[in-house]
């Protein structure tokens, strides 16, 4: 029988759909304190995760894909909750496919693929199907032409907005899988996580923060 | 042979009280710990949550009255009807209680967040509570047809 987390789940207050909230429902450090009731073992495949996909990744990302790719297949390794796992592949595949989509359209080859190859199951399907428009994968991922289209119109805002929705509705069908679960705590967090982002959002601090990294950028070469 | 079916009928006489009991427990623990959660999240009214997080122990009050219907002086011609009838109603007590108990648990998730929607959460636990209910009426009619 799978692990419950009644008492945990009880505490953690409704998230709404996030473009409706006008404020996040629940501080980090309260949800972290709410978060002590997880086990040692799934604190910390969650907290694998959150390192490897979470909306807003750390600053101590890595900076290179290959670096990317070995934190991404030790995660994996580790993270043995079958939902958490399928849930991390999935980020992982949708960032690859995202990363392929923007890379054809800065005319760019399709060599960087072959770096990511152990990270993404597409990587290698991808490559040999860069040419077709979705990749031949709109089957499987119906969001690839809108998520194109947005990538081809430069609009930023509206690629977010659709990765989030499609994230958000994943994270709730694997709540009700088991809704007093381990799955119903980590689709809360990363909820949560997509919440934060989408409240966070500020044209103002997006262009000091993409001043910054242009500036962490020229000073690493 | 005789000492078996003499056994069953033991087994059968107490199986409601002890099943009903083994469903309450785990009913009442399921439904308490979430209202334990949402205790940590609701201002106040916290009665309530604990009131629904008792309605699971019926179960057991249920195994009393049908173990005490059943109650004869065990032969060869009752043990076997009172060892199907107990077993079958414990078993029939215990499960209520189990699914009572996430159904308390869902009711307390949802009205903690939106109280307006407490009174009607609760009908897949009365609708629960009314299945226990037909189990142990007709273990009731049913008891009165074994041979004392």
């Amino acid at each position: 029988m799978a692990k419950q987390y009644i008492t945990l789940v009880a505490s953690l207050p409704y998230l709404p759909p996030f473009e409706k909230a006008e404020r996040s429902p629940i501080t980090r450090l309260r949800l972290e304190q709410r978060l002590h009731i997880l086990e040692p073992e799934d604190a910390r495949q969650l907290a694998l995760a959150e390192a490897l996909v979470s909306w807003r990744l750390s600053l101590a990302k890595p900076k290179t894909d290959k670096e990317m790719v070995l934190r991404c297949r030790a995660a994996l390794q580790e993270i043995n909750q079958p939902a958490l796992h399928e849930f991390v592949e999935f980020r992982i595949d949708q960032q690859t496919i995202l990363a392929a989509l923007r890379q054809r359209n800065d005319q760019f080859e399709s060599s960087f693929l072959e770096q990511v190859t152990g990270a993404s199951r597409w990587a290698g399907f991808i490559a040999s199907h860069w040419d077709s428009p979705d990749f031949q994968l709109a089957t499987v991922y119906p969001w690839i032409p809108e998520a194109r289209s947005y990538i081809e119109a430069n609009d930023a805002s509206g690629l977010d907005r659709l990765m989030m929705r499609i994230i958000w509705q994943r994270l709730s069908r694997i709540a009700e899988g088991n809704r007093f679960g381990f799955e119903a705590v980590f689709a809360f967090v990363f909820k949560w996580d997509i919440l934060q982002a989408w409240l966070a959002r500020d044209a103002e601090k997006a262009k000091s923060r993409f001043q910054e990294l242009i500036k962490e950028v020229k000073h690493d070469s | 042979m005789e000492p078996l079916i003499l056994a069953l009928g033991w087994v059968g006489l107490y199986a409601p009280l002890a099943l009903g009991a083994v469903g309450s427990m785990v009913g009442c623990a399921r439904a308490g710990s979430a209202a334990c959660g949402a205790l940590l999240e609701v201002e106040g009214g916290y009665g309530r949550y604990i009131g629904v997080a008792a309605m699971p122990s019926s179960q057991t009050i249920y195994g009393i009255v049908v173990t005490m219907a059943l109650r004869r002086e065990l032969n060869l011609d009752n043990s076997p009807g009172i060892f199907g009838l107990g077993v079958l109603a414990g078993l029939a007590l215990m499960l209520s209680a189990f699914a009572q108990g996430s159904a308390c648990a869902a009711s307390i998730n949802v009205s903690k967040s939106k109280l307006e929607v407490f009174g009607i959460s609760l009908a897949p636990a009365a609708l629960v509570e009314g299945f226990a209910v037909f189990a142990f009426v007709f273990a009731l009619v049913l008891a009165a047809g074994i041979p004392k």
